[in-house]
């Protein structure tokens, strides 16, 4: 997991300024507005159904950034990034609800909330490691998800409905439902990308890398550990609650359901199959993911018309944990460091191209 | 009163001494050294001055502050650094980058700062970014700027090591071994660097080295270990001549049996007024 990409030729910088710049060269920049323009315009081919999954993807692609921070970048492992999702839902929604909040103020309240949490949570960091701490992650999720299926106030765990969303006169209605978040999320991941390159560029980024790869070496720096492993439960958990409250507005509502320990095992395997400190991994993940879901229903489709399996078995059901389980074990034998290592490979071998590596 | 006073430290692992009543004192701007044999304790020493040990009875004092309990980044934060014996570096990160790390606590701003980018942390950044160049010029380790660290040849991360120490811009550097399996030539260059550093930054000096001739060379002052006591100290001159040291370092008794408590007990407790008073 090398936290820098190894410089390339093309880099003229005579002054530090340029040369802490967000992009590599010039070539970079191009590629990324390029790769923006494609994004915007890419609703306008793609078929209504798929721009659910796009919306998905990009919502789990804030909350795998989020896991990233926290598992991938600082190397604390987190189980319970579906409870932080949860939390910034619930804050986010609730709050909306009660004082008319706009998105905006909702998903600022909501992220948040969830770093509040996430920075009592991350206490036993402190202490623990490894296994350990997993397991007291783990024990948080399941105190959310028990507390919230206790409470009145946020209706038992059924469903809370999120308030309509309206921006610049646009509404989201019944038919533009897709579009509509596509347009809204996209900003949003976008804006989030940037400002975790900009805290990568500076010494709270770097302080989390050292505690990773060298804590002992850290402290001697004069990192506080403590200061640093919160500060990343904090940051990672702030996300996951942006990711949380857009997914109760994109989903009309906020169920128990969509934040249990299924949702956290998914986002900690979106994050390793797009690559643990990668930021283009943290799309990649979910994509790869919420693709593979697809792809195995139409699998299944095409065998229940074969007739091999009698009435009222269905395959979806049995395909879909099969193959995810499946993907992840493959992944960690095979390509540990996730699909971003094959995007670093294409882009080196773009780079060089006519040459060989 | 020295810069750096350590008072009768002992450090116990599981019932045995690594340290046992150890008292040395380091003046300002000297350059003092620890010799003694493997296992004499003097990696352990330099854990408790920088704070991953703490001392299981006496005192550390570091100017104003008592060192013994303190946690390593505090110590840090008071002004001293530390090359590591066995190299403590962020292996997948570049030259440049572990550098950039030693100056976290001269670096302030907040997260939100940090997170604009522009303005503030961007100037702050490129200022650090500044003087880790000029630590790169005096270590001379111009080519290796950019590489991963793992990448490099032991000698040059184990001057990685000291310049990472130095960038953190302390009052007083803790060297531990920082020429071991290094040839001639790279040792001679560490020499010129450890002299510069004294003299050209004005900081203190405390180096752990077993190449003798070097440590006589270059050191204000000496003390020497010897399973976990400290049995001389001094000028390079006296330690030389001592009679206790030559035992120690060549096995061959010139008077009374290195084993006997007594005789070692009391030479170390001799020797620990000797310096009181010499510091
Ligand atoms: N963490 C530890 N746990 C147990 N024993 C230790 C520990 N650190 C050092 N020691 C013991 O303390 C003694 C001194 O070791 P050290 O300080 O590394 O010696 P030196 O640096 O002089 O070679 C050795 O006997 C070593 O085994
Ligand atoms: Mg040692």
């Amino acid at each position: 997991m090398p936290a820098t990409r190894m410089s390339q030729t093309g880099n003229y910088k005579t002054t530090y300024r340029q040369d802490q710049g967000i992009f590599a060269n010039r070539k970079e920049l191009i590629w990324i507005v390029l790769l923006l323009v494609a994004l915007l315009l890419a609703p306008l081919i793609t078929p209504r159904t798929m721009l659910r999954d796009f919306d998905l993807i990009m919502i789990f692609g804030i909350a795998a950034l989020g896991l990233n921070i926290t598992t991938g970048y600082t190397g604390l492992i987190n189980m319970g990034q579906g409870a932080f999702m949860g939390v910034g839902a619930y804050a986010g929604v609730v709050a909306a609800n009660a004082f008319n909040l706009n998105l905006f103020f909702a998903l600022l309240f909501g992220g948040l909330s969830a770093a509040l949490i996430g920075g009592i949570v991350g206490l036993p960091s402190l202490r623990l490691k490894h296994l350990y701490l997993a397991v007291a992650t783990l024990a948080f999720q399941e105190i959310f998800t028990w507390g919230v299926g206790h409470s009145r106030l946020l209706a038992q765990g059924g469903a809370i409905p999120a308030p309509a969303v309206s921006i610049f006169g646009f509404r989201d209605s019944f038919l533009t439902h897709n579009l509509f978040w596509y347009y809204l999320i996209l900003p949003i991941l976008a804006f989030l990308v940037l400002v975790w390159r900009n805290v990568l560029r500076g010494k709270h980024g770097r302080s989390l890398i050292a505690i990773r790869d060298n804590d002992r070496a850290a402290a001697a720096m004069g990192i506080n550990p403590a200061t640093a492993k919160l500060t990343s439960f904090m940051l990672g958990s702030f996300y996951a609650g942006v990711a949380g409250v857009l997914l109760a507005y994109f989903s009309k509502s906020v169920v128990i359901e969509d934040y249990g320990l299924d949702v956290g095992i998914k986002v900690l395997a979106m994050t390793i199959v797009g690559g643990l400190g990668s930021i283009p991994g943290s799309v990649f993940g979910p994509a790869f993911i919420i693709g593979l879901d697809r792809v195995m229903e139409q699998v299944a489709n095409w065998l229940g018309g074969l007739n091999l399996f009698p009435s009222g078995v269905d395959v979806a059901t049995a395909l879909r944990p099969l193959s995810f389980g499946l993907a992840i074990m493959l992944f960690l034998m095979f390509q540990p460091h996730g699909l971003a290592s094959w995007w670093d490979k294409l882009r080196q071998y773009v780079t060089r191209w006519p040459y060989k590596s | 009163m020295s810069q750096l006073n350590i008072e009768n430290v002992t450090l116990t692992f599981g019932g045995v001494n690594a340290l046992s009543g150890v008292s040395l004192h380091v003046p300002e701007h000297e350059i003092v050294s620890i010799i003694g044999p493997n296992g004499a304790g003097k990696t352990s020493l330099l854990n408790c001055i920088s704070g991953f040990y703490h001392p299981t009875k006496g005192s550390i004092r570091f100017g104003e502050h008592e060192l013994g309990r303190a946690a390593p980044n505090v110590v840090t934060g008071f002004g001293i650094a530390r090359a590591f014996q066995n190299l403590e570096l962020f292996r997948g990160l570049t030259v440049v980058e572990n550098l950039l790390l030693a100056r976290h606590t001269h670096i302030k701003y907040s997260l939100l700062s940090g997170a604009i980018f522009y303005g503030k942390a961007s100037r702050i950044e490129a200022e650090n970014r500044a003087y880790v160049e000029r630590i790169i010029d005096f270590m001379e380790l111009q080519a290796y700027r950019r590489a991963p660290v793992g990448t490099l040849s032991y000698g040059v991360q184990k001057r990685v090591e000291v310049a990472r120490a130095l960038t953190l811009q302390p009052q007083l550097l803790l060297l531990d071994e920082p020429m071991a399996g290094m040839n001639v030539e790279e040792k001679e260059d560490m020499v010129r660097f450890i002299l510069d550093i004294r003299e050209e930054q004005g900081v203190t000096v405390v180096l752990i080295e077993h190449d003798l001739g070097v440590v006589m060379d270059i050191s204000d002052r000496v003390y020497v270990l010897d399973f976990g006591v400290r049995i001389a100290g001094g000028t390079p001159a006296e330690v030389s001549a001592d009679p206790r040291v030559i035992e120690a370092y060549t096995g061959v008794g010139s008077g009374h049996d290195a084993s006997d408590p007594a005789s070692s007990d009391q030479a170390s407790s001799d020797q620990a007024s000797a310096g009181q008073v010499t510091a």
